[in-house]
């Protein structure tokens, strides 16, 4: 229940400071919700005077009951009552009081936390550069936002039930003890903290089984998916007993590696159990002496024991609390770096003309690594209305030249111009308000068809939709969908295939209606009846705009306007399909290899 | 669970010991308020007595006895209670897993490998944890449910009433919240779910979104569920909490009878001392730590119940394959499809129909169609993944039914439409093909794949490390490593699955000639999306719709069969030579 979700997680533990950055920013993080968190350790306040009260009045019941033994006079149950009653009236206090403070430490930390944090992490989101996305698996970014936030929220736990339950419930005990009787409660605060050590030892000593053990699970499930997923080559191959054989070896590991952790981990409690004991039965003997000799009451020995009990109770929590601390510091750790990444830099030029298409790239460089130089030098002059194919081998940076001119990467020098302006002045969003793109990894988002088609063009009425899907051959298909246009459709949605998908990109590009428009062609995984209608569609799409197309299509290629042939991020050849099959250079090798008789 | 639970059996005797360990710890955890009650009495009554302080010297040795045995008897409880776990989850997932391999690939596919994935994980996980629960923690609550109950009753019957109810009562409260908390707990990882996804859409269609200049209403959307979520989450965990405070209070109110009773049966003259009732209140507490400590097992009882159901759904399947070893037998290479039809089970249409295609030993064909024309159903007749439901594969003339799966796949080496590699070296991956294969023989293979000179430039070579899937490779890289893998294997079928289509044409092109000196002889089957890859082989069979609709040379098919035609007319935009 400590955790919003329980988790188990591996966690290299460095040894540092409580206080350390991290650690500090965290605090200062907790600053808005202050007023809750007090309002929370008053409660918390309110609980240890139960605490307190309890035993104290649960032992003068017993010593009534001594009392009772030594001089026998009549009533002794009906003496209890007002006793008892106040006791219940404390237990029921008590139960009222853990509830309402579950009750809102809960929703400061779900609520006001988590959520402020996901929400923070959401908006950073938007200010990212592609290039982060890229770069980084979307498991990692979710993880995140979802389980170190929760984890790191953790913490608000930790200020309230350790520092507050904890220490302070310890403290107030530990004076109530001295009070009581000091003799008795010298070996119960010297014993209880000894099984603080103990356990905190163990706990170190457990970690880097679990690491180990935890490591292992990591790669048994990763040997498991690998072998369920290559199950047919496994087959094929005749090697089951190879992966069986593979698979049993690292599952023993796994399993050998985490006995002694488990083992450690739940013998804390019966070792902070034993500390107890050792307490308990010096008290027993020092109290049997103070009574015999010293003549103290049995009701202070019995309020003793009972607040000996309360002392150790938190000691688990602060223990596991005091462990857990590290976990919950590397979790802020990444939540903070990933609110901290530099944002991408966003000018605030807007175009304020019409803009009539003429696009030109000029000694463009560009590199994803330093070390790597891909884009070199390129220049490109695209005239109002071209259609310009962009042909190469794999690697050849034709996706590059899409990002570049989408601005999703920033060029490394050089500048591309639209109608002789140059884009590096314009923000991001008016800049790719200009394109519509279509590309082959069509992306729909989980909504209605309507919804998906109109995604470029919000405000686009029914009708304008329903035009733009027959300019693009769907409409007879979203017709024949369950719920036509409103039926609910998604990325892995098997109601519509795959060529039908770029249908429906085809059609939110024509209603968004951009002067220049980009065009990664879908090849593979499309009937033939559907290609014919991609092919066709693509050529509305096309018509009257200046377009960049990534080719895999030889009717486009014929038909361009332009063809620029890359390899290694240079233009290697360009010139319409006639004139660079005359050249007889690498555009003829490709062409050749490609579709030679 | 029954079932599940039967992988415990060889452990009985070690689980029984474990148990016995856990009983003698909860009644040494017991008996110490006994004995304490015991000194609080004599204090009270010995006073005058002269070794008064000698019996509490000597109870306090008992007193630290008893807490030494119950260390160590817990402590030896835990260690051999990991250790069966420990070989109880081992053998639960080591036949899991074997099972799985003897599944056909039909019931893999329905079940779905992600799903297997999580049952041999998170499931046995799942099982493993309250099975350590059961033995470790669990166990402990009857024991020392019987054991307080027991001790009271020694002292008076009526008294342990109190607990005798207080106990079982508790119980059920908690399993009452537990059905409502269940329900919480799912709606509330319904949402979280909800909001992954939503995440996980958004980073996919990262470019598209920025394209269409949408990040505001995407983000709105996240946080638009981060905040449901958040609400689930706290009415869950708001459920949950009640738990606690509620089993105190029963509890703490059983223990204030306990005093009250005590009191009226003391004033009746039943014997019960004062130190008596102290120590039925000290069981009561010890009692309630132990029922908080598992109470949370209880709320996780349901998706435990889920995790065995679903574990059951593997290991109780019946679509298995034929295990018969192989025998042997040595194919010359000829296949014959008499009029084959398959029709996936729950399908209305068939994947294949009336096929009739006959491959003599050492020829060089290819299939042609495009995505649902059959391609991958024909290849899987072919490794014996899958049977005719009509008509029938022949090799040599044998039926593929009759014939052990085992022997078909050890005469056809196949590379798989998608490439299927292992996480490990290139020499492991390609030692999956033959496992007796020298080094020398691996280059080859490499070479004839056109993959040899990257293997050279990396450091490892031959030890270059594969990650899972192969990441950190190129599809085209991929597909040239299974393409050598295959050949490696010395079989007298090869298919080609789909196996060039991530390789650029000159690479493919290379490929092909390669892969056709080395294999001259043998029977090739390429089955392909591209006219490039199909049109120099010896004979070209044409899918459409599940249907054969064609077959002959590239320059027949051109001319009758339509179908050919218009693939190639699509592919290349048009005669243009």
């Amino acid at each position: 229940m400590k955790s919003e979700k329980n988790r188990n997680t591996t966690e290299q533990k460095k040894k540092s400071r409580l206080l350390d950055k991290t650690g500090k920013r965290l605090i200062s993080e907790m600053k808005p919700l202050r007023g809750w968190i007090i309002l929370s350790a008053f409660i918390c306040l309110l609980l240890i005077g139960c605490a307190v009260a309890e035993p104290e009045l649960l032992g003068s019941l017993v010593n009534r009951l001594y009392e009772w033994t030594a001089s026998r006079t009549p009533g002794l149950a009906r003496s209890l009552l007002p006793g008892l009653a106040v006791l219940f009236g404390i237990y029921t206090l008590h139960s009222a009081l853990s509830y309402g403070n579950s009750f809102l430490l809960n929703n400061i930390v779900s609520r006001f936390f988590c959520a402020g944090f996901r929400i923070r992490l959401s908006e950073k989101l938007r200010r990212l550069p592609v290039s982060y996305m890229d770069k980084t698996p979307t498991g990692e970014i979710i993880d995140r936002m979802m389980d170190d936030v929760s984890d790191m929220a953790d913490s608000i736990y930790g200020i309230v039930e350790i520092l507050l339950s904890g220490f302070l419930r310890m403290t107030v005990i530990a004076v109530i003890l001295f009070v009581t009787d000091w003799r008795m409660a010298i070996p119960v605060v010297l014993l209880s903290p000894l099984s603080v050590l103990l356990s905190a030892k163990m706990a170190t000593m457990g970690e880097k089984h679990w690491d180990k053990h935890f490591d292992l699970g990591g790669e048994l499930t990763s040997l498991a998916e690998e072998a369920y997923t290559n199950y047919p080559a496994t087959k094929a191959f005749g090697r089951e007993e190879y992966m069986q054989k593979k698979y049993d070896e690292l599952s023993l590991r796994h399993q050998r590696s985490g006995i002694f952790g488990n083992f450690l981990s739940s013998v804390v409690q019966p070792v902070i159990a034993f500390a107890d004991s050792l307490a308990y039965i010096a008290v027993t003997v020092l109290g049997g002496w103070l009574i015999i000799r010293r003549g103290v009451p049995i009701g202070t020995v019995v309020t003793v024991i009972l607040f000996a009990r309360r002392f150790s109770e938190p000691l688990e929590n602060i223990a596991f609390g005091l462990s857990y601390i590290q976990h919950v510091k590397s979790a802020a750790r990444r939540v903070f770096a990933l609110l901290d990444l530099p944002e991408e830099s966003d000018p605030s030029g807007t175009v304020g003309f019409q803009v009539s298409g003429h696009v030109e790239l000029r000694h463009v460089d560009f590199s994803y690594d330093p070390e790597k130089p891909l884009i070199k030098d390129l220049n490109i002059d695209v005239k109002p209305g071209q259609k310009v194919a962009i042909v190469g081998p794999t690697g050849a940076g034709k996706t590059t030249v899409v990002n570049l001119l989408m601005r999703f990467y920033d060029v490394c020098s050089g500048q591309i111009l639209i109608d002789g302006r140059d884009t590096g002045e314009l923000s991001r969003s008016e800049n790719r308000r200009l394109y519509s793109m279509v590309l082959q990894d069509t992306w729909l988002f989980k909504g209605t068809v309507a919804e998906n088609v109109a995604y470029g063009n919000p405000s686009a009425t029914r009708e304008e939709i329903e035009n733009a899907c027959t300019s693009a051959f769907c409409d007879h298909f979203i017709r024949r969908l369950p719920q036509g246009y409103d039926t609910v459709i998604s990325e892995d949605s098997a109601a519509v295939s795959s060529g039908q998908k770029q249908l429906l990109t085809i059609a939110r590009a024509l209603l968004a209606d951009r002067p220049l428009l980009i065009l990664d062609e879908a090849t593979s995984n499309v009937d033939t009846r559907t290609e014919l209608l991609l092919q066709k569609a693509m050529d509305r799409l096309t018509g009257g705009r200046t377009c960049f197309i990534i080719a895999h299509r030889l009717s486009t290629i014929v038909n361009a306007d332009l063809i620029l042939v890359l390899k290694d991020g240079r233009i290697v050849e360009q010139g319409t399909h006639r004139s660079l099959l005359g050249q007889k250079g690498f555009y003829y090798e490709l062409f050749r290899s490609q579709y030679a008789i | 669970m029954r079932k599940l639970l039967s992988f415990l059996k060889p452990y009985r005797g070690r689980i029984a010991l474990a148990t016995l360990l856990m009983a003698v710890s909860a009644v040494c955890d017991l008996m110490l308020p006994t004995l304490m009650a015991g000194v609080l009495d004599k204090g009270v009554y010995g006073a005058a007595e002269a070794d008064t302080f000698g019996y509490i010297l000597k109870t306090a040795g008992t007193m630290l006895g008893i807490s030494l045995v119950s260390l160590i008897s817990v402590g030896l409880g835990y260690w051999v209670v990991y250790h069966v776990i420990s070989g109880y989850t081992w053998s639960l997932r080591s036949a899991l897993f074997r099972k799985v391999h003897t599944m056909t690939l039909e019931e893999v596919g329905r079940i779905g490998t992600s799903n297997l994935v999580t049952r041999s994980t998170h499931d046995v996980g799942t099982l493993n944890w309250i099975v350590s629960m059961l033995c470790g923690n669990i166990i402990i609550i009857p024991l020392m449910f019987a054991g307080g109950v027991f001790l009271c009753m020694r002292k008076d019957i009526r008294l342990s009433l109190v607990i005798l109810c207080a106990v079982p009562l508790l119980i059920a409260v908690v399993m009452l919240m537990s059905k409502k908390i269940d329900r919480l707990w799912e709606i509330s990882d319904e949402y979280c779910d909800r909001q992954n996804d939503l995440v996980r859409e958004r980073l996919r269609g990262i470019r598209v979104i920025r394209a269409f200049d949408r990040e505001k209403q995407a983000h709105e959307k996240v946080s638009g569920a981060t905040r449901v979520m958040a609400d689930n989450i706290i009415r869950a965990n708001i459920s949950m909490a009640i738990v606690d405070p509620l089993a105190a209070f029963v509890l703490n109110t059983a223990a204030l009878l306990i005093v009250f009773l005590g009191g009226v049966r003391m004033e009746r003259g039943s014997g019960l001392t004062p130190g008596d009732v102290f120590a039925m209140v000290q069981y009561i507490s010890i009692i309630l730590g132990a029922i908080v400590s598992v109470s949370f097992a209880i709320v996780m009882l349901p998706h435990v119940r889920v995790a065995a159901r679903r574990l059951r759904q593997v290991t109780d399947s019946t679509g298995l394959e034929d295990g018969r070893p192989a025998a042997g037998t040595v194919f010359s290479g000829s296949i014959d499809l008499d009029d084959v039809g398959f029709t996936y089970p729950g399908s209305s249409l068939p994947a294949l129909s009336n096929v009739d295609m006959h491959i003599k030993a050492g020829e060089w064909v290819s299939v042609i169609g495009g995505t649902g024309s059959g391609k991958t159903t024909l290849a899987d007749l072919l490794i014996a993944f899958r049977f005719p439901t009509e008509g029938a594969v022949r090799f040599d003339g044998h039926d593929s039914r009759e014939l052990p799966p085992a022997d078909v796949r050890s005469n056809v080496s196949c590379s798989l439409q998608k490439s299927m590699l292992y996480a490990g070296t290139v020499a492991e991956n390609l030692r999956i093909g033959n496992p007796g294969a020298t080094d020398e023989e691996l280059w080859q293979a490499l070479e004839l794949a056109q993959i040899a000179d990257f293997v050279r430039d990396q450091p490892a070579g031959l030890d270059f490390k594969l990650e899972q899937a192969a990441v950190n490779i190129s599809g085209g890289q991929k597909q040239r490593l299974s393409i050598a893998r295959a050949i490696l294997k010395d079989a007298p079928i090869y298919i080609f699955d789909d196996s060039f289509s991530a390789l650029d044409f000159i690479t493919e092109a290379k490929v092909r000639r390669a892969i056709n000196e080395k294999l001259t002889g043998k029977t090739r089957i390429v089955i392909t999306q591209r006219v490039v890859s199909a049109m120099h082989s010896d004979r070209i069979f044409v899918l459409s719709d599940g249907q054969l609709v064609g077959s002959g040379s590239h320059s027949q098919l051109l001319e009758n069969c339509p179908v050919y035609r218009e693939i190639y007319l699509s592919q290349t935009g048009g005669d243009v030579s």
